[in-house]
């Protein structure tokens, strides 16, 4: 008898705990569902829609004027010699890593995220080009700039069309809607849209850097 | 990788680092080498007098470090701004962590340097009365604290030697660099370069007998270190012959072309080879002379200097 009102004020204690816990869980889960989440910027490149034309490389120079002789966009033409006419183009530029390595090794800081946007961008006064960066970059996509003598990536145009609300110069330029722009953690965004539907791979997924750039390869049924 | 989509154009264009951070390597291994075992000896031997080894080894260490500091920021696009990098700090970034050693690191050997010519500065300061007051001012604070900072000293001597090592291992482009054995393979390479610098300088400078008890006790530590180095070098051989694809086409470095060469002339040849052919294969005669000590000094830092300069290029060249 006397065990069965200790186990029942037990009973009793658990369920009010829970219940209380419950409660006050699911108020905070709906508390942060309420503030506002961060931008998390990411771009898709299809290659099924890219010919190749370069008007990206030469918008992105022209916008961010990127000097003579240097890229921070590149398509380079990955066309199978023995299929001449199946041509493959792949983007070759900064692939925005959530876990970046330059960002990791810069010992100024002046590689570094941007605390709006969340976009891997520079401060060209504090760097002082020792290439840490360049050389721990899995994906070989960073460069010192001939003019400022900084360091430099593709950083979606953050300080040019981006800070004028415009898409990055790239996206803008191309005929074919082959690049797609958008905030990955905006669940209506058009560019999450077509994650869902279409297959997309990371470049090198296994140096878990979390690329925000995605591909979407060429797939030929019955090759 | 990935067959489906992948690319095979990068913007660094080559390699990013060249051979003043090759030399650079070499400096700090010298300077972190020379004073760890020029200390560890007089812990050993619990040395009380200041021995010409003591001597030479503060000297080099000193020497070596502020020299490759020069290459060190003589390599930066913007040398002239290297002081952002002594005021923001990352501590994630091994060069950041590097920095602080370095900070550290160069005041002790600084320090080590004032007691072991405390005389020689004392008589250059003394045509400034003032100035030799606050020398000797600041070195009877100093004498206070000798047994921790020759302590700390050899702590940071192999935090500076290791950390040169973690600084390029980091680098997960690059097979022959990402390894775990590259910070252990600095900081034996580095005494090995460090123990010949400074025998060869307190011989040299400080007129030490190139048989005395030091230098002796010196050449059978030599052996033993230059063993480690090999296994250490055949380790990361081996770890790249075993591992994954990229990293069993990077073991061409290792067997043909320019970097082959440096490996197996200049590591092997010059920096194992020389040094035992002269020591052991001619003769009691010629192993005793002045001439194979210097040779075969000189040929142990030759042979560092080439296998940092292999590191480098031959782990820059070899990117996935």
């Amino acid at each position: 008898m006397e065990n069965d009102g200790k186990r029942r004020a037990f009973l009793k204690v658990l369920g009010l705990g829970s219940v209380s816990l419950g409660t006050a869980g699911y108020s905070v889960a709906l508390g942060t569902g309420k503030a506002e989440k961060k931008p998390h910027y990411g771009m898709i490149f299809d290659q099924n829609k890219c010919v190749g034309c370069t008007d990206c490389e030469v918008a992105c120079r022209k916008v961010n004027e990127v000097p003579e002789g240097q890229v921070r966009l590149y398509v380079e033409n990955k066309t199978d010699p023995s299929t001449p006419m199946d041509k493959k183009y792949v983007r070759v530029s900064c692939q925005q890593c959530e876990d970046a390595p330059c960002v990791a090794v810069c010992p100024s800081k002046a590689c570094h995220r941007d605390v709006k946007t969340g976009i891997v961008t520079m401060n060209p006064d504090d760097c002082i080009a020792c290439k840490y960066c360049i050389v721990a970059c899995p994906y070989d996509v960073r460069f010192i700039n001939h003019k400022t003598k900084a360091a430099e990536n593709c950083n979606f145009c953050l300080n040019t069309n981006l800070a004028k609300g415009k898409e990055p110069a790239c996206v803008e330029s191309c005929k074919y809607k082959a690049l797609v722009f958008g905030d990955l953690n905006d669940e209506n965004a058009y560019i999450n849209q077509i994650l869902h539907v279409k297959d997309h791979v990371r470049m090198k997924p296994t140096y878990g850097t979390k690329p925000s750039l995605r591909y979407i390869p060429v797939v030929k049924v019955g090759v | 990788m990935n067959g489906a989509i992948n690319y095979t154009y990068g913007f660094s264009h080559g390699v990013e680092w060249g051979w003043p951070i090759a030399v650079y390597l070499l400096l700090a291994g010298i300077s972190g080498g020379a004073l760890i075992v020029a200390l560890l000896v007089r812990f050993y031997k619990k040395q009380q007098v200041d021995t010409p080894l003591l001597k030479a080894a503060s000297l080099v260490s000193f020497v070596t470090i502020a020299l490759g500091m020069v290459f060190l920021v003589g390599d930066l696009e913007k040398p002239l701004y290297f002081w952002k990098i002594l005021i923001h700090y990352n501590f994630t970034s091994v060069m950041s962590i590097g920095v602080m050693a370095i900070s550290i690191y160069i005041p002790l050997s600084l320090i080590m340097c004032f007691y072991l010519f405390e005389k020689e500065i004392s008589v250059v300061l003394a045509k400034k009365s003032q100035l030799l007051g606050y020398f000797e001012m600041v070195m009877v604070l100093l004498k206070k604290i000798r047994p921790m900072i020759e302590v700390l000293s050899v702590v940071f001597a192999v935090v500076i030697c290791a950390y040169t090592g973690f600084l390029i291992s980091v680098l997960v482009r690059f097979p022959i660099l990402n390894t775990a054995i590259l910070p252990a393979l600095f900081v034996v390479s580095g005494l090995s370069a460090g123990t010949a610098s400074a025998s060869m300088v307190a011989s040299y400078l400080f007129k030490e007998d190139t048989h005395s008890s030091d230098l002796k006790t010196l050449h059978v530590i030599e052996w033993p270190i230059m063993a480690v180095e090999i296994m250490l070098i055949a380790m990361l051989f081996v770890s790249l012959l075993v591992g994954n694809e990229f990293q069993q086409t990077t073991t061409v470095a290792f067997q043909s072309g320019v970097y082959a060469n440096l490996f197996w002339f200049g590591v092997m040849g010059v920096g194992f080879g020389l040094p035992l052919v002269l020591n052991f294969a001619l003769g009691k005669h010629v192993a005793h002379s002045h001439m194979a000590f210097y040779l075969s000094g000189m040929a142990s830092v030759l042979g560092v200097l080439c296998l940092r300069m292999f590191i480098i290029y031959a782990g820059q060249t070899f990117s996935i």
